[in-house]
């Protein structure tokens, strides 16, 4: 769904890389998280591949378009939620939908459903500029899916969200993928990704460092431990045990046949921890 | 059909802008200072009040012939009253080209009227020589060189003949027969039409698209199956529906059936849409008005640099005709006065034409270059 292949981008037309050698392959049907921090060449990269910036050097390819000579008839195919809300906002909610709806060559969602899908249902009527920060978010991701794409860029789709809003829309996205839509999501929220995401690629400075599944590499990174609580003797007790050498499974075993657990938790590495041990930088 | 989609939506969001409004209302302003401000017809004879009170009858007959027979526009003069400072004074008025000579009853209402009203006053006395003395009386700012005008006018120093000869040596070309003369008004709607209008939509356009920057609305926008050129060419087309608005607001009332509303419409549509592009290509290179503002500041002032050879045609030199604004003047001018040459403003529309549309492809090349900007 989308190729990229040795793609470079500077702002200031020099060396200075926003965006170095950049490749990678999305396949259809698969969410691809697109992980870094801020100025690390997320934005710059989504932007080429949605046409916002042209291409300077390298070649893309989006929904079997290139990208050196892009077609409008490729954002038929293509969702594009932003992290800065741009909604009219002179307009209400369903006027901006409505709007955009009539911007596209297919068939469309109807702009009532798409609220009432993020939880404007009764705010349709209301003018956007009247919405709080999280409404706007929630419109703009609406608008997004206008024009069913099968392809959907999300830029940091859960930010400034509440967590219950922020857990509808991660609903919506999977049920996207379970459609088939393809994803292209961009953002510093490692949680999300780790949810959301089959691959994910962690780029800094321009470079992207690694792409796997988060699975392989918490595999791949992740301490294999288990850190138990437990009673005995009425006194708290506390151990980490590996659960790959012999001497401390079995005695895992020996201390769940008899104590009493009070807690157990596998010491599986978080994709955050991964990102700051492979590349060596923070993600805020 | 995305475009008239564009448009119509363009049209609301503007209907609700202050913009939009503060258009409208500044031309319903400028009708207003047409109607109530501007006099159809100035009267610009001077007023010149003289006192021969002194003189006997005869000297007076010969004076008021004299006048009636060369100035006097009907041969008559008229009684009338005059006020000075609430008091009443009777004179004789007669009525020329240039001026309404009053010759009062009383000394007193010249010296009054020089001093309380700041007119002009002469006095005309008998001298002891037998000829006539002029007694001016001035308000003291007056120039040296008038005052010696007024001292060798009246005492025979200036050789008339000679300058009359002089005069009669000159040359004098016609450059235009039986030109029609606008009213006060008439001439002055080109003015209003050209600023107010057509490059009015440099600045509006340029606020309204900072303001799309601002709410990223041309990023949305540009990741549709619509084209940018679309968005660009909508927010013109408003433009060009609020400078026919404006346009019409000023003309109508004013001129009534008296112009050809077809071609003033060709007009202030391509010369909209010239100055519009402009403001395009303008607000690529900038974030915000405040960016901007020099540039547009810069443009403002030298398009209307033109407004001096419409008001003072004896300055014209050669160069103000690059201005564009010389030729919107112009092709008003033409357009307002009766019998104007067509021709005049269909080449001016044409030339505005191509000249909006280099100005928008080359807009519309620069939006594509800097969507996320």
């Amino acid at each position: 769904m989308i190729r990229v292949n040795n793609l470079y981008h500077s702002y200031s037309r020099d060396e200075k890389y926003a965006v170095k050698d950049v490749s990678f392959e999305v396949k259809e049907g698969e969410v691809f998280g697109f992980l870094g921090p801020s100025g690390a060449g997320k934005s710059t990269t989504q932007a080429i591949l949605t046409g916002l910036l042209q291409l300077q050097k390298g070649h893309v390819t989006v929904a079997g378009y290139d990208i050196k000579n892009i077609k409008n008839e490729m954002f038929n195919k293509i969702g594009m939620s932003f992290e800065q809300s741009n909604v009219y906002s002179k307009m209400s909610g369903k006027e901006n939908l409505e709007f955009y709806r009539k911007l596209f060559d297919v068939p469309t969602r109807d702009p009532q459903e798409l609220l009432e899908l993020v939880g404007l249902g009764d705010k349709g009527d209301i003018k956007a500029g009247e919405y709080s920060k999280g409404m706007k978010h929630r419109l703009t991701f609406a608008r997004s899916m206008i024009n069913n794409p099968s392809l959907w860029f999300l830029d940091e789709p859960t930010t400034g969200l509440d967590p219950a809003i922020a857990a509808e829309i991660k609903n919506i996205i999977k049920e996207k993928n379970k459609e088939g839509v393809t994803i292209f999501l961009t953002t510093h929220n490692m949680y999300i990704a780790d949810e959301l995401c089959d691959r994910v690629g962690f780029i800094v400075d321009g470079e992207l460092i690694l792409i796997d599944s988060p699975k392989n590499l918490k595999l791949q990174y992740g301490e294999k431990f288990v850190e138990v609580e437990y009673l005995r003797e009425k006194e708290l007790k506390k151990e980490s045990l590996s659960f790959v050498a012999r001497d401390d499974i079995e005695r895992l075993k020996e201390i769940m046949d008899h104590y009493e657990i009070q807690t157990m938790h596998t010491k599986e590495a978080s994709l955050e921890e991964i990102f700051i041990k492979v590349t060596g930088r923070e993600l805020a | 059909m995305k475009l008239w989609y564009s448009f119509v939506k363009e049209l609301q969001l503007s209907s609700k802008s202050w913009y939009f409004y503060i258009e409208l209302g500044m031309a319903v302003v400028l009708l207003l200072i047409l109607l109530f401000v501007i006099p159809k017809e100035s009267d610009s004879r001077r007023d010149e009040y003289l006192y021969a009170g002194d003189l006997s009858s005869d000297y007076i007959d010969l004076i008021y012939r004299g006048i009636l027979d060369e100035d006097d526009e009907d041969g008559e003069y008229e009684r009338v009253e005059i006020e000075v400072g609430g008091d009443m004074f009777g004179a004789d008025l007669f009525v020329t080209d240039t001026r309404n000579i009053y010759f009062v009853d009383d000394r007193e209402a010249v010296i009054r009227l020089a001093e309380e009203d700041k007119e002009v006053g002469i006095d005309i006395v008998l001298g002891s020589d037998g000829g006539l003395k002029y007694r001016y009386y001035l308000q003291g700012y007056e120039s040296n060189k008038l005052r010696n005008l007024y001292m060798i006018l009246h005492n025979n120093k200036v050789n008339f003949k000679f300058v009359d000869r002089h005069m009669d040596r000159q040359t004098v070309k016609t450059i235009e027969e039986n030109p029609v003369v606008m009213n006060n008004r008439e001439n002055v709607i080109p003015v209003f039409l050209t600023y107010n209008g057509s490059l009015m939509g440099l600045f509006i356009i340029a606020a309204y698209i900072f303001l799309d920057k601002q709410e990223g609305i041309i990023t949305a926008y540009a990741v549709t199956a619509s084209k940018v050129w679309h968005y660009l060419l909508s927010k013109i087309g408003v433009m060009m529906v609020t400078t026919m608005a404006t346009g019409l607001i000023i003309v109508v009332p004013v001129m009534g059936l008296k112009v050809n509303y077809l071609l003033l419409m060709l007009l202030v549509i391509v010369t909209a849409f010239a100055f519009s592009s402009l403001g395009l290509v303008i607000t690529s290179y900038y974030r915000d008005m405040m960016q901007s503002f020099g540039v547009f500041f810069i443009i403002i002032i030298a398009m209307v640099i033109p407004n001096i050879s419409y008001f003072a045609p004896s300055w014209e030199p050669v160069w103000i005709k690059w201005f564009p604004t010389y030729h919107i003047l112009e092709g008003f001018k033409e357009l307002i006065s009766r019998g104007g040459d067509t021709g005049y403003v269909l080449l001016v529309s044409g030339g505005f034409f191509v000249a909006g549309l280099l100005l928008f492809i080359f807009a519309n090349y620069r939006f594509k270059k800097t969507l996320t900007i």
